[in-house]
């Protein structure tokens, strides 16, 4: 074949995300946590939802699905349990899945599926306008509504086991913590939950305001990850003090959902062979019971 | 005895029948669906093709729950009309069956709370017993009841004790030790108690060899078998009255095919779970009733615009809002077909009995993946819950078709790969995840070849079309219906699903009153193919029969093709399905006065 001006496949695109936009620094993260840990672009599906946060996938060359508005859980999920050698990625914004998608990031967090959810939360929905979200806080677009706070949630999940948070404007820590979301889910522990800081620069730029309110929990050796009822504690505190509690928060052990739910994990559901012709024999124990 | 009476007098003369209805009613709880399934199991054995039907409320125990079984020497696919014998745990059982019993009917009633009030007609025979009381006090479990009462219904039907015996046996042996042995002794004390009643048989079913090669199963549990056989490996739901038997089912035989069936949190997961699953590879499906579509609309639009093979099967039940959860209904078709906003492509098929629920729900998965759309698969509550006699499945007969799947040899013979690539036929190849140089990029969005988020005009209005045009192309692979009855009539029935064995039967009925009839049975409801013409043509009168009040499918018809003036509504929405006679009565009261010639 020679060669053709024409690519292959489709040649990602910059994402219509404005200058300055928060998702640029989550997208460049990501990025490079892929890179570093030398996933196969073809092994791996990212997975977008609705609002501006939802064009994330068209910027990399792996593969790409934008999904229903709040529904990037239960479709990654899906695609975790018919293929779990796959690396899957669930990208979406905080109304995306701190409101209309709640529900199923309850129960995410309970079933522990190992997939990595990142949410670029920014307290409100840009691509509508500036509405305020779940996360906004008391007073943004006259919200009198108190914000969801995501990590406490996912902390009061017993089978959860990793919840972090990040903020783009920190793009060392960032990466650390996309890569850890990552080589955790990879790694078949369970459902990596990553919420990130992520400013909207038109409706609600928090830029300043984060870049003082946040605190790395990590950089206190003293804080143990590992031991949920003190991160519960540590994260309250630090909250009800005006603060935002950033870095790897908790990381624990549950059985992940496809350890749990498919009998034999290292044989994808997704590329079995279909062909019946084999399987006639035991196609006929189906019906014995009802002769 | 003190315990038991009998009303009988003369000499009883027996029945012969070779189609035989039986009741057996009482409170939820009571066990009256086990004598019905114990009776179909015992009756299959001497050669009986057998339908069940259930009548329950929507609840755990209490309120009027009975069971229908209807035996005969001929397949069947209806609960007929009238009954012969009535097995009543309460008063309330026999008001219920009162008008529908037969002369020659007989009446088996527990009056272990009350002797029996009702006035029923005098050639009716009771057998009263306190079957509740005594397995109670022999027994210490008032509920064996159930197994009590078979034993003397066994014997009114002159069914042999082993017959019997073998029943229990093969309910209960996979159960345990105590389970079988307590049933099996309830059935000795039904039997003690019908010495002392001087129960005789009194009607009678031709006893030939058990037919080989046939089962009784369900339609939902057909579907849930035809889904594995036509490799379906991922199921998702959420639990629902009468669709939740397909996700037990599935639950319980398909991780032994490697496959997986998740209950979800709610039916908004469940069909993107699906999505996700089939854009992975795997053959997924959904199953839910009407509120539950209410919630999967969402994801079915998805299905449709983004071009994600999906089947996803409707059990319809009454409707609307919560409706009557445990009732019959087929109120749902303008739901499957017309569900969801903004144009998009769908199929729906409508099986009429369990074979036609395996077979088709292969079909369907083979028509999800090689037209890429959504495939309902449109059933109703009787079709779904009822248990009928067919053929056992032919496994041979499934054949896998995935359409233009591209493996990673056929990425290498191409130069370039688009998701939505503009194509004769409307279907673009695609790839699944993990395929080398397969990339894609799926969206509900509108999107250009690449998968990109367009709003182009052209291209809009071009892509609108690629996708559409794969309803027209399907047309070729959809079921086709099926005519019965004698071709010359000038009097046509239409319909689907469950109506199939009552229309089948009143059609006789008519023919016996010297009315001609042809009947087409739709397997395709959308798109409707060409058979509805060829038939609206080939008839005067055309009685459009379905579970709804407004006529829903007469209108999808009179939408397609018009011929309104040929076209009669014969509809029923009492919760209840058609009796035979309920479609003798609507078509004679509304054939034109020239008899429809």
């Amino acid at each position: 074949m020679g060669v053709s001006e024409v690519p292959k496949v489709f040649t990602p695109q910059t994402p219509i995300w404005c200058p300055g936009c928060g998702d640029f620094g989550v997208l460049a993260a990501l990025k490079k946590a892929l890179n570093d840990l030398k996933i196969p672009p073809h092994e791996t599906i990212l997975v977008g939802g609705i609002g501006c946060s939802g064009h994330i996938h068209n910027d990399l060359l792996v593969y790409g699905y934008h999904s229903l508005h709040g529904r990037l859980l239960p479709t990654a999920i899906g695609i975790k349990l018919a293929n779990p050698r796959l690396t899957v990625i669930a990208a979406g914004g905080d109304g995306d899945g701190y409101a209309i998608g709640g529900n199923h990031f309850l129960h995410a967090l309970r079933r522990n599926p190992s997939i990595v959810y990142l949410v670029m939360n920014n307290g409100t929905y840009g691509l509508t306008k500036g509405q305020p979200s779940p996360t906004a806080q008391i007073g943004f677009e006259g919200t009198k509504e108190i914000p969801f706070e995501p990590i406490l949630t996912a902390l009061s999940i017993r089978s959860t086991t990793f919840v972090a948070r990040g903020f783009s404007g920190n793009q060392v820590q960032l990466q650390f913590l996309i890569k850890e979301a990552i080589q955790h889910a990879n790694a078949g522990k369970g459902f990596a939950f990553l919420d990130v800081l992520s400013p909207c620069v038109t409706y609600n730029d928090t830029y300043a305001e984060w870049r003082k309110s946040t605190v790395d929990m990590n950089a206190d050796k003293s804080f143990d990850p590992t031991n949920r009822a003190l991160v519960f504690e540590r994260v309250l505190n630090t909250l009800q003090e005006g603060k935002i509690p950033t870095g790897l928060l908790y990381k624990g052990e549950s059985p992940s959902f496809e350890s749990m739910q498919l009998k034999d994990p290292a044989s994808p559901i997704a590329t079995q062979d279909l062909t019946p012709a084999g399987k006639i024999e035991e196609f006929k124990k189906l019906i014995a019971r009802y002769r | 005895m003190s315990s038991t009476q009998t009303t009988e007098v003369s000499e009883p003369r027996v029945v012969h029948l070779e189609d035989l209805k039986v009741m057996v009613g009482g409170q939820g709880g009571d066990g009256t669906l086990t004598v019905i399934n114990l009776l179909s199991h015992a009756l299959k054995q001497i050669g009986a093709y057998t339908y069940d039907t259930r009548n329950v409320l929507s609840r755990i125990r209490g309120g009027h729950a009975d069971g229908v079984l209807r035996a005969s020497v001929r397949p069947i696919l209806s609960i007929g009309d009238g009954l012969d014998v009535l097995v009543a745990f309460d008063e309330e059982a026999v008001e219920v069956a009162k008008e529908q019993l037969l002369d020659h009917a007989v009446v088996i009633y527990d009056n272990s709370h009350s002797q029996l009030k009702t006035v029923l007609k005098p050639t009716v025979k009771v057998y009263s017993a306190k079957f509740g009381e005594i397995a109670g006090l022999e027994l210490k479990k008032t509920l064996l009841k159930n197994t009590v009462s078979f034993a003397v219904l066994c014997r009114v039907l002159g069914l042999a004790d082993q017959l019997a015996e073998e029943a229990i046996n093969w309910r209960y042996a996979r159960r345990g030790g105590d389970v079988l042995q307590s049933n099996l002794q309830a059935l000795k004390i039904g039997f003690r108690l019908a010495d002392q009643l001087g129960v005789k048989p009194s009607i009678s079913f031709p006893k030939t060899e058990p037919k080989q090669g046939l089962i009784q199963i369900t339609g939902d549990e057909a579907v849930g078998m035809g889904f594995i056989a036509g490799g379906g490996r991922f199921y998702a739901g959420y639990p629902i009255t009468p669709a939740s038997e397909i996700l037990e089912y599935l639950q319980a035989n398909l991780p032994k095919f490697n496959g997986v069936a998740l209950q979800a949190e709610d039916e908004i997961s469940a069909i993107n779970m699906a999505l996700g699953a089939s854009l992975a590879g795997a053959r997924a499906m959904v199953a839910t009733s009407g509120p539950g579509q209410d919630l999967m609309t969402e994801g079915l639009g998805q299905a449709g615009m983004a071009e994600i093979p999906l089947v996803i099967v409707e059990v319809q039940r009454a409707g609307p809002s919560t409706g009557m959860p445990t009732k019959h209904e087929q109120s749902d078709v303008n739901h499957v077909v017309f569900a969801g906003h903004g144009d998009f492509p769908r199929l729906v098929v409508a099986p009429a009995d369990a074979s036609d629920c395996f077979y088709l729900t292969v079909d369907a998965l083979n028509l999800a993946e090689k037209y890429q759309l959504p495939v309902f698969i449109l059933m109703d509550q009787a079709l779904g819950q009822n248990t009928q006699t067919v053929p056992e499945f032919d496994f041979s007969r499934v054949n896998i078709d995935r359409g233009k799947l591209l493996t990673q040899a056929d990425l290498n013979r191409i130069s370039v790969y688009k998701r939505y690539e503009f194509t004769e036929d409307g279907v673009s190849p695609r790839t699944i995840l993990g395929t080398p140089d397969g990339f894609f990029q799926v969206t509900g969005n509108e999107h250009n070849e690449w998968g990109f988020v367009s709003v182009d005009r052209i291209n809009r209005a071009k892509i609108m079309r690629k996708r559409m045009l794969k309803v027209e192309a399907a047309k070729k692979d959809m079921p086709r219906g099926r005519v019965y009855g004698d071709q010359d009539a000038r009097v046509g029935f239409i319909s689907y699903g469950s109506n199939l064995g009552p229309i089948l039967e009143a059609m006789e009925q008519l023919g016996k009153q010297g009315f001609k009839t042809k009947f087409l049975l739709l397997r395709s409801i959308y798109p409707l193919l060409e058979e509805v013409q060829e038939f609206l043509e080939s008839v005067n009168t055309a009685f459009v029969v379905e579970s709804n009040l407004t006529g829903q499918l007469a209108g999808l018809i009179r939408r397609e093709y018009g011929y309104a003036d040929k076209i009669v509504r014969i509809n029923k929405y009492d919760g209840s399905v058609f009796r035979p006679s309920d479609i003798v009565s609507q078509t004679l009261s509304q054939l034109p006065r020239n008899g429809g010639e």
